[in-house]
């Protein structure tokens, strides 16, 4: 009773079909209270389609979806008071100020007490709240659908892919936002197809593939499970680099740099390459020995699903 | 329905429009543009005057009398043209639709008919027209019915039918008149037909529908305030379109409590219509198309501009199936003739049908995305 009180969304068994096509296949997970969730995945994995129906935007064709124990298709009245939006691509007035955006939201919502001007604050949006939507650039825009999704002060956030099309700079002030939102306890849902993001942010991540979750963890726990070795990149402008790293039996490929990436186990194989590279004669200008991140796990992840079944036991 | 969302909704939608001048501008001046247009082509109807061109190949007084009674008559300014032109070759050359030749001999037989009371005496007057031209025919008329008024004065006898005309209407009302309510009627058709289809494309290919509807605003509330604002919208266009209509052309309307009642149900109609589009057209630019098919034959069929009876039977009937027809007449029964029963008729015609494309529309405007 305790554990189930301490979801903010349980999934089961949730499946969308649009026509022939599965978007969605049999998902089931639970997203915890206070923690940030990344579903993961490339365009067209069904990414958006989970969280819409999450965030009542549509209706599954089976399963069962429920928010704080209610069920997203019979209370979404109620679930709308308790929830924050910004959907992929969010837009909003074209001639109507970052500050009367807010407080139309906040009237939708029947807030009389919405702090706007905290609001514009958080989101760094102080000196634009004059300034019409269609001026905003890109980023500002994507604060404002933050600021947007927070005039109800929502338990739950959803931000579907919310730093696609940004500047980097503006993609690390969103994720600090969001870093403090949890940190003032709110539950967030955020969909991503920047690995980094989600490495970066999440507690917990979901790697969907097709429609179905096929990796979920911690960042931390998926890499530890999924890719226990280590990467070596070794940077040459000889190129008997990479024969000679291929002939000690290793797997070596080329990075879009033309460096030469390989898998290894242990330090001690780093340490024999490079002896061996040396008493070959070939010159390195760099090395870089690194640990897996969430691109290698999904890099590893999607490339067994192609050729195999899909791990669906993961998700479990 | 929560008033505190449809207002709010409500100024969003206001404030947008105010700040969109160009469309502002447009919204209220197109009609007043083409009241001042027509409104002055047509203003002087009644002392319209039409070039008419006569060959006097008799050239005496009495052939110049007549020439002088038809310019006395005022409906023609007199084009003289000399009798050694060959008159088919001038009416080629210089465009005229219609020459009188008054032939050689006409002052004998004019005299033999008066001083010497010869009953066989006559004169035949020949037209040679351009039967291409629309006018040909209008002129045609007004020469015979000179013609037959001296008939009638050369006989002696009083005429047997006689005419009284007395009109209908407490004033003299002119084509203005009924121009402006259908002006009223089709400008509050195109704000909202239009004002509605463009509103939910751009707003749903936008995403901004997508995040509506994550918040408490319901579709009855969205409904609710574009119907208030399109009213609000027809309201400022049909104040202005009268405020010029009274000022340049001192139209003789009337303004009573039928005006907003037509034009709310002008309103609904057109706002249903325009909610069904939408369902049916997801592209902005296919729904603009698809109001279009639907506004353009309306306006020029269903009486906004010309009266119906110009048109042929069967457009006649298939005007009277067009919603905007309904509204046409309403208004003009209402505030030309301030026939309040025609009005009622024709508010319950355009009421019935407005009730049901607007309970149509609320079905078709979806909330939450199923594709």
């Amino acid at each position: 009773m305790t554990k189930k009180a301490e979801h903010a969304i349980e999934v089961e068994n949730l499946t969308k079909r649009y026509g022939d096509l599965l978007a969605v296949n049999d998902l089931s997970f639970n997203v915890i209270k206070g923690k940030i969730f990344a579903l993961l995945g490339p365009n067209g994995a069904g990414k958006t389609t989970t969280v819409e129906i999450i965030d009542t935007i549509r209706k599954p064709t089976s399963g069962k979806v429920t928010l704080f124990g209610m069920d997203v298709t019979k209370k979404k009245h109620d679930i709308v008071h308790r929830i924050g939006v910004l959907p992929q691509g969010f837009s909003s007035f074209d001639r109507i100020t970052v500050r009367e955006t807010l407080q139309y939201y906040s009237r939708l919502f029947s807030c009389a007490n919405t702090d706007i001007d905290g609001l514009i604050e958080l989101v760094n949006l102080k000196d634009k709240t004059r300034e019409q939507y269609k001026n905003l650039s890109g980023g500002l825009k994507q604060r404002l659908g933050v600021a947007i999704a927070l005039v109800n002060d929502p338990e739950v956030l959803f931000l579907d892919e919310p730093t696609t099309g940004l500047d980097p700079r503006s993609r690390h002030e969103v994720w600090n936002l969001l870093l403090g939102l949890k940190e003032k306890g709110k539950t967030v849902f955020l969909t991503t197809h920047y690995m980094e993001e989600a490495e970066f942010l999440a507690d917990t991540v979901a790697i969907i593939s097709k429609g179905k979750i096929i990796a979920m963890g911690s960042p931390g726990a998926l890499i530890e499970r999924n890719a226990n070795y280590l990467v070596l990149t070794l940077r040459s402008v000889d190129e008997k680099v990479f024969d000679i790293v291929r002939e000690m039996g290793f797997e070596p490929v080329h990075d879009n740099h033309k460096d030469v990436r390989v898998r290894v186990e242990r330090m001690d194989d780093v340490q024999k390459i490079l002896n061996t590279i040396q008493e070959g004669g070939a010159s390195l200008l760099s090395l870089d020995v690194r640990r897996p991140n969430l691109e290698d796990v999904y890099l590893k992840l999607t490339g067994e699903a192609l050729h195999k079944e899909p791990a669906g036991g993961a998700a479990q | 329905m929560n008033p505190r969302v449809v207002g709010a909704n409500l100024v969003v939608s206001l404030k947008s429009f105010y700040r969109a001048k160009p469309a502002m501008f447009f919204t209220i001046a197109f009609p007043i543009l083409l009241i001042l247009v027509f409104g002055a082509l047509f203003m002087n109807q009644d002392n319209m005057s039409f070039d008419l061109y006569v060959q006097d190949l008799d050239h005496t007084d009495s052939s110049a009398q007549l020439v002088k009674t038809l310019e006395l008559e005022g409906k023609f300014k007199v084009i003289r043209i000399e009798p050694a032109v060959n008159a088919a070759q001038y009416t080629r050359d210089y465009k005229s639709s219609l020459v009188l030749t008054i032939p050689e001999g006409y002052e004998g037989s004019f005299l033999q008919r008066t001083e010497l009371n010869d009953p066989d005496a006559s004169v035949t007057l020949t037209y040679l027209y351009d039967l291409s031209s629309s006018l040909v025919f209008i002129k045609i008329q007004i020469l015979n019915s000179v013609f037959s008024g001296i008939n009638q004065k050369m006989s002696g006898e009083p005429p047997f039918i006689r005419s009284a005309e007395t009109s209908m209407l407490a004033g003299k009302y002119r084509f203005i008149e009924f121009f402006v309510p259908g002006i009223i009627a089709m400008s509050v058709m195109i704000l909202s037909l239009f004002g509605t289809v463009h509103l939910n494309t751009e707003l749903r290919q936008k995403g901004v529908i997508r995040k509506l509807s994550t918040t408490p605003i319901t579709r009855t509330d969205w409904i609710l305030s574009n119907i208030l604002y399109q009213f609000i919208l027809a309201v400022l266009s049909t104040t202005a379109m009268l405020l010029v209509s009274y000022a340049v052309f001192s139209v003789s309307l009337q303004i009573n409590a039928w005006v907003p009642v037509f034009m709310l149900l002008d309103v609904f109609a057109f706002v249903g219509i325009g909610m069904i589009i939408t369902h049916f057209t997801k592209e902005a630019e296919s729904a603009a198309a698809a109001a279009n098919a639907i506004s353009f034959p309306m306006m020029f069929l269903s009486g906004s501009f010309f009266p119906l009876e110009m048109m042929p039977g069967f457009m006649q009937t298939f005007a009277r199936i067009l919603p905007l027809y309904y509204v046409n007449e309403g208004f003009r029964a209402s505030m030309i003739f301030g026939d309040h029963m025609a009005a009622l008729r024709h508010s319950a015609m355009i009421g019935v049908f407005a009730a049901v494309v607007f309970i149509l529309g609320i079905i078709a405007t979806q909330w939450e995305e199923d594709q």
